[in-house]
């Protein structure tokens, strides 16, 4: 299994050069100049001129990329132009703020849904599924910044029982902490169970069709039994792999509940750095969030051998 | 122990609700981009750095200058000596007393290119003026000498975007000369920064304020810190900003102006629309055709009916002003109120004169909230169109819209200039010929001739002359159509006392919460 995550790992090299050239090459394709915005209104053209030698910013695109390239291979991933502070440090202080909203509410989307979609394709039709389907699909249609904003104005606002603005890390202050995640964490819980619980309706219906399922009844085995031993443990891989593409999403980045909440993330981060035209802040957070599904995808495929052992990993 | 334990717990309650009580919570839009005055700025890191630092002299409400941690000044009669007697009993945050070889030092570390201070330029002879020298005679005493006579030596001084020329204690930088935090003398001291969180200051407790019969001006006046602690809080959604201060979480905030309407009749929030020194234009690109064309410059001017368009774009807080000059500046005077008449009958036959067949002229806008880009756009837009003029909007990412400008692109654009503190700086900001820098949107000679003449001026009156020349001949040649003064809005609760702004800066010290 090592043997395999390691290869995995090696593998993921040529793609995130890929994402290195694509995104330092695009993002310079983009008009906007950082030194420009970096001055606003004042300065003349010649403190304009200056201000881009100084960043670098006067030399080819090609000089450019080949600085920052060589840069990156010994670890350095830059300077923000915009606040001046290494970029790597910063990437992965953001990234651990937007870990704490993403990975609980993905565990309790999960907790949730899936259980919920594996009983609305037990209860195919019937009231259950009806509510549960209802439910999922108005979730997803429901915008997650006016989620959060709603979640606000009542939980935070008019009943007074959470935090409206700020945030407080967990390392300062646990207890002040947790309360200023609630919220975030709910909205994106709210979100996410609506597509889950669709996936995993789906794969258990498709599962629940087969032959060995009409076999396992026909032995007298309890719809429970079936529905734990036989269906949950083959219909799961397919909202595996979707959680897998959910996790890797949100662990890029969930800007709008980041703005909402005023919690400083790294989606926050990028957004941000896009409008500044940050470059060397927009590079490594694209090459980080590509390392983050490499990683994230390599996780699900460890975890389908559990599932399935069919699925062999060495 | 259960009784030890119980006082504990009520005693740290206590002292939670003494700092709660004491601290007023303001939204930023954005993080600070510094805490190094002067230093990779914006205007966030400005308005913060005034309530820690502060310069040999200050801006008034007016925008005049006025000494703050000098008690007078002395213009030798060449204007090119300027001597500063500093105040008794100043003190630094960390309990030093300033004096002026805390000037000197502040002053050579602004002026080491390594600084990279953005006003260096400005003083060493390649912009504006050059310093030629600094002593110090006496620990009370600053003597500044210039090579050239400069009635804007003071204003430069004060600027805010300069970090106000603030005299740091050495201390504020390392042993290996790095900057750590601003050790200033302010009513504010530096207390902790959570990037992307949070910027707090605390009370400066042993401040020597200015008396100024307690009334606050502009940065300088009477500035005693009357909270324990200030809370700059990261908030980049407005809809965030108006629940933080609906639930009490944040006591001052700014919003748009589209927002205001909601807030005015709240019996719990107070609702404060500040007019700054900052212009809201429509930006001619002057060597793009059509607008290389005077009568069609002025045609746009007279198809504009000013008050209407002012009144849409600021949702009624905001005055028409055609001038450079800020309507509530000192050096506003009768003349700079002229403004073209709203004739659409004469613009249309100033087009037909031009030529004009309907070529299309394109208004370049942006979609940010707290600048009327866009609405004044919108407006300026169907008030061209009703004259006949094919007027198109486009809109842009601030970033590329900053960009065409500064390259002279496009035709028109709509955008917000932050305020200056002499009209030297602002005419500078538009005068000029775009073959040395193409953002520049008036390269008349006559202009050009107006303003360097107002650089070296010394007489106040014949400045007044010249500016108001300028004004004249700006309404001739009609190089933009500037709009109003930018009006920033605020919303506070009913419990906070004081005024708490001064041009688009929250302004903190004389504020209070009851």
């Amino acid at each position: 299994m090592l043997r395999f995550a390691f290869g995995r790992i090696l593998s993921a090299i040529p793609t995130l050069l890929i994402v290195s050239v694509t995104v330092f090459f695009l993002i310079r394709l983009v008009p906007g100049d950082p030194a420009a915005l970096l001055m606003g209104d004042h300065g003349d053209a010649a403190a304009l001129a200056e201000l881009r030698e100084r960043l670098g910013l006067d030399q080819s695109v090609l000089t450019q990329f080949r600085i920052w390239f060589f840069n990156l291979l010994s670890g350095d991933f830059g300077t923000s132009i915009w606040i001046g502070d290494p970029v790597l440090p910063l990437i992965l202080q953001r990234f651990m703020v937007s870990v704490q909203v993403v990975i609980p509410a993905v565990i309790f989307a999960t907790l949730v849904a899936v259980p919920a979609g594996i009983l609305a394709a037990a209860r195919q039709n019937s009231a259950v599924d009806v509510s549960l389907i209802s439910i999922a699909t108005l979730l997803l249609s429901v915008p997650t910044f006016w989620l959060g904003l709603l979640l606000l104005l009542v939980f935070g606002l008019h009943l007074g029982w959470l935090p409206v603005v700020g945030y407080v890390s967990m390392r300062t202050d646990f207890v002040g902490g947790l309360l200023y995640l609630v919220l975030p964490v709910v909205t994106l819980f709210l979100h996410e169970i609506g597509t889950i619980i669709r996936m995993s309706r789906a794969s258990t219906l498709e599962v629940l069709g087969l032959d060995y399922i009409t076999h396992a009844r026909a032995k007298g085995l309890s719809e429970g039994m079936i529905l734990w031993r036989h269906t949950f443990k083959n219909a799961f891989g397919p909202t595996l792999t979707l959680l897998g593409l959910i996790l890797g999403n949100l662990l890029s980045g969930i800007a709008v509940i980041e703005t909402v909440f005023t919690i400083p993330g790294l989606g926050r981060l990028m957004v941000d750095a896009i409008y500044a035209r940050d470059y060397p802040v927009i590079q490594g957070c694209m090459l980080f969030i590509a390392f983050i599904y490499v990683l994230v995808n390599l996780c699900i495929d460890l975890l389908y051998s559990f599932f399935d052992p069919k699925v062999v990993t060495q | 122990m259960k009784h030890l334990l119980l006082t504990t717990v009520a005693t740290l309650a206590l002292a939670g609700a003494a700092q709660a009580q004491s601290t007023l919570n303001v939204s930023l839009n954005a993080d600070l981009r510094t805490n190094d005055p002067g230093v990779n700025r914006d205007g966030n890191s400005d308005g913060l750095l005034m309530h820690i630092l502060e310069g040999l002299v200050g801006a008034r409400n007016d925008m005049s200058i006025a000494p703050m941690l000098a008690e007078k000044v002395d213009v030798s009669d060449d204007f090119k000596t300027f001597t500063f007697v500093l105040r008794d009993g100043l003190k630094f945050h960390n309990g030093a007393s300033v004096t002026s070889a805390e000037f000197l030092w502040s002053w050579n570390r602004y002026m080491d290119p390594a600084t990279q201070w953005s006003c260096r330029a400005d003083f060493d002879g390649s912009r504006v003026v050059e310093v030629t020298s600094v002593e110090t005679p006496d620990p009370k005493t600053v003597v500044m000498t210039i090579a050239e006579p400069s009635p804007v030596f003071l204003a430069l001084l004060a600027r805010p975007e300069c970090g106000q020329t603030a005299i740091l204690h050495p201390d504020s930088v390392d042993d290996s000369g790095k900057y750590q935090f601003p050790i200033g003398t302010g009513p504010f001291k530096w207390q902790e920064w959570r990037k992307g969180e949070y910027v707090q200051l605390e009370a400066f407790a042993d401040y020597v304020s200015p008396s100024n019969e307690g009334t606050a001006d502009g940065l300088v006046g009477n500035k005693d810190p009357l909270v324990g602690f200030l809370r700059y809080m990261v908030v980049p959604d407005g809809a965030t900003v108006i629940a933080g201060i609906r639930s009490g979480a944040i006591h001052f905030g700014s919003i748009a102006a589209e927002q205001i309407d909601e807030f005015r009749d709240i019996p719990t929030l107070q609702l404060l629309n500040v007019p700054t020194g900052g212009h809201n234009i429509l930006y001619f690109q002057t060597r793009n055709t059509p607008l290389d064309n005077v009568e069609i410059r002025r045609a746009i001017a007279e198809a504009i009916d000013l008050d209407q368009l002012v009144a849409a774009a600021s949702n009624g807080t905001g005055t028409p002003n055609m001038s450079l000059i800020p309507v509530g500046s000192s050096w506003y005077s009768d003349i700079q109120a002229q403004r073209p008449a709203y004739d659409p009958e004469s613009a249309k036959a100033r087009l037909a004169a031009a030529g004009y067949k309907g070529e299309p002229i394109t208004i370049k806008a942006n979609r940010r909230g707290n600048v009327p880009s866009y609405p004044a756009a919108i407006v300026a837009q169907a008030m061209l169109q009703a004259v006949g003029i094919n007027a198109q909007i486009e809109v842009l990412d601030f970033a590329i819209q900053t960009d065409q400008r500064r390259e002279g692109l496009g035709q028109i654009s709509s955008v917000s200039v932050t305020p200056r503190l002499d009209p030297s700086f602002t005419y500078t900001f538009f005068i000029g010929n775009k073959d040395d820098d193409p953002s520049r949107m008036w390269e008349d000679p006559r202009a050009i001739e107006l303003m360097d003449r107002s650089y070296v001026e010394t007489d106040p009156d014949k400045r007044q002359q010249i500016f108001d020349e300028l004004h004249l001949l700006m309404m001739e040649e009609v190089p933009s159509v500037f709009i109003y003064n930018m009006v920033y809005n605020w919303l506070a609760p009913k419990s906070l006392t004081g005024m708490p702004v001064w041009e688009s800066y929250p302004r903190l010290w004389n504020v209070a919460l009851d």
